[in-house]
């Protein structure tokens, strides 16, 4: 065939339905729109088997099937002649295929409508394109491919930084120099609150530090729980639930010590990327656009291979600082003065207010209470990761393995809402506490 | 069988139409509707379609006689698959103008739902233009959901 199923990928992004022409044993015709083919290898397509009892009595009694596909950029359709070969019902073609399907209902409204339960696998025999009646448009502004030699310098970058904060900057400055995608977030797993929390973001208005996404919902649940890539790439007739920007989410925040998401209302395409360490999936790389289509494949792979780089090095960061000097440092009053500075620790979820205004909860919210213990008790302020870890891990075992993106987290949420008390990094390994007042620190009544 | 007046009504709506025929050697083939009219009897319905485009569709309908056309609603997906008997007919004057206000219908109706006029131009043309006479002889609802497949729309004589 002169057509290869390698030229068609515009036609798998699974934004224009396909269309599926099947004939019964006895001859008798029957057509359906398809909401998903996705393109198995050079030879093989898989159909979601969402469609209509019909149609697989028919492909199993007849394996001679037609496919319309359409090219989600200039239109273009192409004919293909295919034959049925095995359905698969898991696996992991079968993971692949259910994940596509749920992002791309999702796109439709209609991921609850949608659930996968078989996968049909066909053969390809023959792609045709289709005459149109109009010229072929110009060659579509494709974005211009991505350079290896430019992926591998991003990659070596994420590589070569030490600190969870540089890493997650050099990750999110990779997805916007070398992508050029503006809007980017990087959610660390929290084991203890079962949710994966934003430690990471750029572009948004408001950067959603803090803000904790849990379950299997959404692109991003969907992806954590699959450790599976998964993308929407039109969200033009997705319901938007979220275009009225509350206005008062800073005084909601306080109320219900919760931050919300940070939100591009007008996003039309999202990719939601596993950063993974072998199975394990430590966070969740998320990137949106104001553009249809905007993550192809190779946007994909490129995300992939830069959200491993930065998993890896973001392991390496939490091993490294565990073995860092552990000695306690020295004692001694630090000047205090000036007003106080109330802080406010509810024991139910370790949340913190500072001066009534809500900082963080979780593992970052007991951080900053140990600390403040401490410095109130024997008078110092320095203080080492190792002694925290210690000190948290009867607790909260998981804290060996994320106190730094824990701290991360604590640090930006303290930054960002100017508090009267912050947590600098004095060196590897250390942290100092520095208020601009006389700090208290109170059990909150629950 | 005739269409059933909710049916009717459906057809009224702005909606893009796609059908397909078998062949001898029950090979089947697809393509795209550009206009239909439910005749008086209502329980026959002239389908056009181009035959410039979608060759093979004439020849396997003028080899088995039989087409099933699905008609969408594309801003809420309710979708209906209508199955009969089938045979081509000459086309006339009237049938080109209806195609051509179908094709308007549904690029309007597509583009007030975010999809450029650029993608939809290369599905719908006039060009050499054939119509189908379908008796209605079975109707599916279609529309994705619980009641996806089942009989619907017609009452038997």
């Amino acid at each position: 065939m002169s057509l290869r199923l390698s030229d068609l990928a515009p036609c798998f992004e699974g934004v224009i339905p396909s269309i599926i022409a099947t004939a019964a044993a006895d001859g008798t015709p029957n057509i359906s729109y398809l909401s998903h083919v996705v393109r198995v290898d050079e030879e093989h397509v898989a159909l979601s088997n969402q469609f209509f009892a019909k149609t697989a009595a028919n492909i199993r009694a007849n394996p001679q099937v037609t496919l319309i596909l359409v090219d989600c950029f200039t239109g273009d359709q192409f004919l293909l002649d295919i034959r049925f070969v095995r359905s698969v019902e898991h696996g992991p073609l079968f993971d692949k295929i259910s994940l596509q399907l749920r992002a791309s209902s999702a796109q439709v409204g209609m991921a609850e409508v949608m659930r996968l339960r078989s996968a049909d696998i066909f053969r390809v025999h023959g792609i045709e394109p289709v005459l149109s009646p109009v010229e072929p448009a110009p060659a579509p502004a494709r974005r211009r491919t991505i350079s290896l030699p430019d992926l591998a310098e991003a990659g070596r970058a994420i590589e070569r930084k030490i600190e969870t904060e540089e890493i997650i900057d050099s990750l999110l400055g990779g997805v916007a120099h070398l992508l050029g995608h503006r809007n980017a977030l990087v959610l660390a797993r929290d084991v203890h609150r079962g949710c994966f929390t934003t430690t990471g973001s750029i572009g948004y208005e408001r950067s959603g530090l803090g803000s904790e996404v849990a379950g299997e919902d959404g692109l991003i649940g969907a992806a954590a729980a699959s450790g599976l890539t998964v993308k929407v790439s039109d969200m033009s007739r997705v319901r938007r639930f979220g275009e009225a920007i509350d206005a008062d989410a800073m005084a909601s925040e306080d109320a219900t010590r919760t931050i919300a998401f940070p939100e591009l209302p007008l996003a039309m395409s999202q990719i939601a990327v596993p950063m993974k360490i072998r199975d394990e999936v430590i966070g969740i790389l998320f990137v949106e656009s104001l553009e249809r289509m905007a993550f192809g494949e190779e946007d994909q792979a490129a995300l992939e291979i830069l959200a491993g780089q930065a998993a890896r090095a973001l392991k390496e960061s939490e091993r490294a600082a565990n073995s860092a000097s552990g000695a306690i440092p020295a004692a001694g009053r630090t000047a205090a003065g000036g007003r106080d500075v109330h802080v406010v620790h509810h024991r139910l979820d370790d949340s913190i207010f500072v001066d009534g205004a809500y900082i963080v909860k979780g593992i970052a919210g007991a951080l900053l209470r140990l600390m403040l213990d401490w410095h109130l008790s024997e008078g110092r302020s320095e203080f080492s990761n190792r002694e925290l870890r210690l000190a948290l891990a009867p607790r909260m075992p998981e804290v060996k393995d994320n106190l730094e993106t824990r701290l991360l987290l604590l640090r930006r949420r303290l930054e960002e809402k100017q508090a009267p008390i912050q947590i600098r990094r004095t060196g590897r390994g250390r942290l100092r506490i520095e208020a601009q007042g006389s700090p208290t620190l109170a059990a909150a009544q629950e | 069988m005739r269409l059933d007046v909710g049916l009717l009504e459906f057809l009224q709506r702005p909606l893009m139409c796609i059908l397909a025929a078998a062949d001898s050697a029950k090979r089947p083939s697809a393509g795209r509707g550009i206009g239909f009219q439910v005749l008086d009897d209502r329980e026959t319905i002239d389908v056009i379609f181009s035959a410039w485009q979608w060759p093979r569709l004439e020849s396997s309908l003028r080899q088995t006689g039989r087409l099933a056309v699905t008609f969408v609603s594309p801003s809420d997906y309710v979708t209906f698959q209508i199955k009969g008997p089938a045979a081509m007919r000459d086309t006339a004057a009237h049938d080109l103008d209806r195609a051509g206000r179908f094709i308007a219908d549904a690029t309007d109706e597509l583009r007030s739902l975010g999809v450029p006029p650029s993608i939809i131009e290369p599905w719908l043309t006039r060009r050499d233009p054939k119509v189908a006479r379908l008796t209605v002889s079975e109707v599916y609802i279609q529309t994705p959901g619980p009641q996806a497949g089942m009989s619907a729309g017609a009452s038997a004589r």
